[in-house]
């Protein structure tokens, strides 16, 4: 059988590579790899579409392997794998420990935070922070309510997509 | 041709809007519905106008705008007298309660729409003070005096919500429903996102023009949103809650800095009333650009999340003299149609 992989890669030398590796270690022959790297993704990532040919169970450890390496799976035959989560704090964002704020999300499981950005504003109280996490598929509401239990906590207000 | 015999209470822009709609319909109605439709009494802050024979919308219209009084009404009207007392006294078949909402405690319109429905009168509103604090009372004494109570003019002025769900959508069950319930607030934030300015300077150019009450607390705290997802909640919902559940955040501490973070990100900012049933809320939320719910200016819109049909999204005018009228009408049509 076959399958499509999308992944996004950070645009350094030699990460291409240590995709491929593991999928010819492990048995599963590459039919397709399509990697453009002037197509970048807001963080600056470049995707890349993969299509391995082999048995259920070499491909399921393939897909483990790289998820174990730290690679980031976005699709499975078209099927997302991880989300982006974007949310909105407007606050002290600095003086609430903005270092904290971010270990907080991280310490969700299948959740990181992907891309920050951070607007000051004088008086420092009205300053927003955006904040875009990548989680698996599925943890959108769990990741709300941990950002308004943040919230809650700091004195943010609070803004999460719909 | 049969006549349906109406009172309005309360003579501001919806009353009006009502009064002026009747007129405009009034062809229509007799062809296509075979309806007459008789204004029997309208009641301002200062009197009254009743007639059992039905007063003229064009007159009623006419003496508002000139005295401001409807106790000027040539020959039929009556100084100081109040809704109650006019509600036993005139011989009616269907109450339209439009008097300035009061989320304090609801009334008078939650004694003028207890006491129609006791007497069985049918009941249409737009107030939606009474129903955000005492629905499920009012809907009971609906049910045991066998009356009909139609509020769909309470939420989101013309947009169809309440009616689409009940009647439109009958058979597929609601899990939940989200919208964009309030057209101040919704002006705001869309001139916020195109200017990149602040909120208060935003506040006061809709104050200028009259977009924003001077006052306008209820809409930029949340609240007449909060009453819509109320409403929402019990009448398509069936969930039992009043104003005191909603977890309500306004938007006053929105800034330029989280519009312009947001935008960057593909998102627009709106205040988002959310109903299902573990959640009751209004805040603040991001709505991608390009989306039913990236709506501008006053519009309203709003989502039912079903088990059948999936999401079915309305967008409308959420106020207006005359829109607001229109779902009015539409309540007094399906009342007049069921019996």
């Amino acid at each position: 059988m076959r399958v499509n992989l999308v992944l996004e890669l950070l645009d350094v030398p030699g990460q291409l590579l240590d995709v491929l590796r593991p999928m010819g270690r492990l048995g599963a022959n590459i039919v397709a790899v399509i990697h453009q790297r002037d197509v970048k993704t807001d963080e600056g990532k470049v995707p890349v579409q993969i299509t391995i040919e082999g048995d259920e169970e070499t491909l399921n450890r393939v897909i483990d392997v790289l998820e174990e390496n730290g690679i980031q799976i976005m699709e499975v035959d078209g099927v997302l794998r991880r989300e982006k989560i974007t949310t909105i704090l407007v606050g002290n964002i600095v003086d609430q420990d903005l270092k904290d704020t971010v270990n907080l999300l991280n310490q969700l499981p299948g959740v990181r935070v992907a891309d920050l950005d951070l607007k000051m504003s004088d008086p420092p109280e009205r300053s927003a922070s955006k904040i875009v996490m990548e989680a698996r598929e599925g943890l959108k509401q769990e990741v709300f309510k941990k950002v308004n239990e943040i919230g809650d906590l700091k004195g943010f207000l609070v803004i999460n997509e719909i | 041709m049969i006549l349906m015999k109406i009172v309005i209470l309360g003579f501001g822009a919806v009353g009006q809007g009502v009064t002026r709609v009747i007129s405009l319909k009034r062809e229509y109605l007799l062809d296509k519905y075979g309806l007459q439709l008789d204004i029997v009494a309208a009641v301002d802050r200062s009197g009254a106008a009743l007639s059992e024979n039905g007063l003229e919308p064009e007159t009623l219209l006419e003496t508002k705008a000139e005295t401001g009084k409807l106790s000027q009404y040539p020959e039929y009207g009556v100084e100081g007298v109040s809704g109650l007392e006019l509600l036993d006294e005139v011989e009616y078949d269907c109450l339209v309660e439009v008097t300035p909402t009061n989320i304090e405690d609801g009334e008078p319109a939650l004694s003028h729409m207890q006491k129609a429905m006791e007497k069985g009168k049918d009941v249409v509103t737009s107030n939606k003070g009474p129903l955000a604090l005492s629905f499920t009372k009012l809907a009971e004494t609906a049910q045991k005096t066998g009356t009909n109570f139609k509020y769909e003019a309470s939420v989101g002025g013309a947009m169809p919500i309440i009616n689409l769900a009940h009647d439109t959508l009958a058979g597929s069950d609601v899990e939940s429903v989200y919208g964009i319930l309030n057209g101040t607030t919704n002006y705001i934030l869309s001139r916020m996102a195109k200017e990149g300015s602040s909120y208060e300077q935003t506040l006061n150019e809709a104050r200028e023009l009259g977009i924003a009450e001077t006052d306008p607390s209820q809409d930029v705290d949340g609240w007449d949103a909060a009453c819509k997802i109320v409403i929402l909640a019990n009448s398509v919902l069936n969930r039992e809650c009043a104003l005191e559940d909603v977890k309500v955040e306004g938007i006053s501490k929105i800034t330029p800095e989280a519009m312009a973070l947001a935008k960057k990100e593909g998102y627009l900012i709106k205040l988002i009333g959310e109903a299902s049933q573990d959640v009751l809320e209004v805040s603040p939320r991001l709505v991608k650009e390009g989306s039913p719910f990236a709506v501008e200016g006053t519009l309203n819109v709003a989502t039912l999340k079903t088990d059948l049909a999936e999401d079915v999204t309305v967008v409308g005018k959420g106020a207006g003299s005359i829109e607001t009228a229109s779902a009015i009408l539409s309540d007094l049509l399906n009342i007049w149609n069921s019996g």
